[in-house]
């Protein structure tokens, strides 16, 4: 199968100093689900807004659809679909006419404009708000109608950024099931960016995970779990951590142990037979403990033994949030001088 | 440059406007306050009625170059005055589009910076043509119940109504422009409302939209020759005054404006195109 996506030591430096993005390669197959994973600022958005057209790379090249993002980017407009975070759908026009104004814009043939609009609006569920106004659109549907204007050209590869902020599990659910859906019936290819850990785990066939502008893992989700070796541990000793550590590492079925903000990650094929050995090895010690859990593989988990933080910790702003910072910080330099 | 995309963006920004009724009727309520509170105060030629009537005539078409009265030539003014304002907001509308993220949407589509301004331009520029034509009625309305109104001296031709149309239509053409200009360059709209009113307050102080030409300094007449809302308002004189008193015909004021809104249509192509440009 060919590549729909190719990037090869793709770069962005903001500012001349702050890089968002640094040296990324990477390849995604023809109708693959591919997820980029990160916390914000980790510069997925970066790196999706270069795949896009939007930001021209500072160093590096990608194509998408055999088209090179630099010197084709008017081209590569007409056969990509775009679903952003925010809403960008006029609110003061019905979700009909922003889908009507979208096809016009996406050069979907006139004769074909009606039809088009009114599958969407059918498969996307949102044929009885069609003649409303946006600005009276609930969150969810206004997710919706974002994905039918990505939709309405029937585009070749549609990137979807962070396309379920703020949604509730179930609008989130109902939001994949339909990309899902729509992606078999068309053999189109995905490119999403996430902070869910767990939908990229169901959606994804494929994830890379980035973090400071570094891709440090790819692979199936599943592949990438396999690569923690099992169930994890996690041991809270009440002091003496060193002495804890040998002792665990000598346990059956333990395959490693190693020490990460005052606990204990062991690491092992079944977490369930494991925990009352670490009890009775703690306790032979004479070393009391504050707490023992036990996590299944997630992509959380991957994420921590790649990057050696939780998830949730390194939340920030991102890359832009950075450089428009910058920039004001620059020019009040500027100012004072 | 698209046909189809411009009209669906057109329509847009039609629809916009249509559904915006206290926009409406917004900018309708300045040039009618102005028509009634300033035009009616400010109509001093009722003070040269004490002079014998060869001698008001004369002084008359020194100061107002053939208007009978100083509302006359001022409704005529203010129709120059609307081709200004009434544009305004399209660089506004562009500010709180992209503060709001629709305009990402045509942004990043195919449409080019041309698709995007332009059919901003074509929806800018109906708004006062109407708006003007109001003016103009309601001047005239004025003059039946007691007020001073707008009295119509020559034969309104054909052409003369066609000429009137070019000039409201070129006179928006370089404002929307330059307003849109503002819009797509500008991130703030304190800074944006800041600036209009710093351009705006020049541009019709030193046009011959308010002032009685015969009364303005040599220096600042100069600076009025040039000044597109000048240009306009001419055209307009001579075709509701007659263009006895005016060193050039219409159409070569027309040529004025076609010349500013060239000039100013080939800036803002590259500037948006700046503005829209891929990221680098």
């Amino acid at each position: 199968m060919a590549d729909a996506i190719v990037a090869e030591g793709l770069s962005k430096t903001f500012n001349g100093s702050l890089k968002a993005v640094d040296t990324v390669s990477f390849s995604v197959k023809e109708g693959e689900v591919f997820g980029f994973l990160g916390p914000n600022g980790a510069g997925k958005t970066t790196t999706l807004s270069m795949l896009t057209a939007i930001l021209g790379p500072t160093a590096g090249r990608a194509t998408v659809d055999g088209l090179d993002v630099v010197r084709h980017p008017h081209e590569l407009k007409q056969r990509i679909g775009l679903v952003f975070q925010e809403s960008t759908a006029d609110p003061d026009l019905t979700g009909r006419e922003n889908l009507e104004m979208a096809a016009a814009l996406f050069g979907v043939p006139l004769r074909d404009t009606a039809r088009r609009v009114n599958e969407l609006l059918e498969r996307l569920a949102l044929v009885d708000s069609a003649d409303r106004l946006v600005k009276t659109y609930s969150g969810g549907m206004r997710r919706r109608l974002e994905l039918a204007v990505g939709m309405i050209h029937s585009p070749r590869v549609l990137f979807l950024d962070e396309p379920t902020l703020g949604l509730d599990p179930q609008g989130r659910a109902g939001f994949w099931k339909i990309v899902s859906d729509l992606r078999k019936e068309t053999g189109m290819t995905v490119f999403l960016t996430t902070h869910y850990l767990d939908e990229a785990d169901t959606v994804c066939e494929r994830v890379a995970i980035i973090d400071h502008g570094h891709i440090v893992a790819t692979g199936t989700p599943s592949e990438l779990k396999d690569r923690l070796g099992g169930d994890i541990v996690t041991v809270r000793p009440m002091g003496n951590l060193e002495a804890l550590a040998p002792a665990l590492k000598g346990l059956p079925g333990v395959t490693s142990v190693t020490v990460q903000d005052g606990t204990l990650r062991v690491k092992c094929p079944s977490g369930d037979t494991l925990i009352p050995k670490v009890v009775g090895a703690a306790t032979d010690r004479g070393i009391s403990l504050a707490g023992v859990s036990l996590r299944r593989p997630s992509l959380d988990e991957v994420f921590l033994e790649f990057t050696g933080r939780e998830f949730r910790e390194d939340e920030g702003p991102s890359a832009t949030d950075h450089a428009v910072q910058l920039n004001r910080i620059q020019s009040a330099r500027r100012g004072r001088r | 440059m698209n046909v189809r995309r411009w009209s669906a963006l057109t329509k847009r920004e039609l629809l916009k406007i249509v559904r915006n009724p206290p926009a409406i009727a917004t900018s309708l309520m300045l040039p009618i306050l102005y028509l009634i509170l300033f035009g009616q105060g400010f109509n001093f030629t009722s003070s040269l009625n004490s002079l014998p009537p060869a001698q008001q005539t004369v002084e008359l078409h020194h100061l107002l170059l053939g208007a009978p009265d100083y509302f006359s030539y001022f409704a005529a003014g203010m129709v120059g005055f609307v081709g200004v304002t009434a544009t305004l907001f399209l660089g506004a509308n562009v500010i709180f589009d992209k503060l709001f993220g629709t305009l990402k949407r045509t942004t990043e589509s195919p449409a080019t910076a041309l698709d995007i301004f332009g059919s901003r331009i074509v929806a800018g520029s109906i708004q006062p043509v109407g708006l003007a034509f109001l003016v103009l009625g309601l001047a005239i309305v004025l003059g039946d119940v007691g007020l001073a109104g707008l009295h119509v001296t020559a034969a309104v031709t054909a052409v003369g109504v066609v000429e009137v149309v070019a000039a409201i239509l070129l006179l928006s053409l370089m404002f929307a422009s330059l307003f849109l200009s503002l819009g797509f360059t500008i991130e703030q709209p304190q800074t944006y409302f800041a600036l209009v009113n710093a351009i705006n307050l020049p541009v019709l102080l030193t046009s011959a939209a308010l002032y009685p030409w015969g009364a303005m300094p040599g220096w600042l007449q100069g600076i009025a020759s040039y000044n597109p809302v000048t240009l306009a308002v001419e055209v307009i004189r001579i075709a509701l005054f007659g263009g006895t008193y005016y060193p050039y015909s219409a159409g070569v004021y027309l040529l004025g404006l076609i010349g500013w809104a060239v000039a100013m249509f080939a800036i803002t192509t590259y500037l948006i195109g700046r503005a829209l440009a891929p990221k680098s």
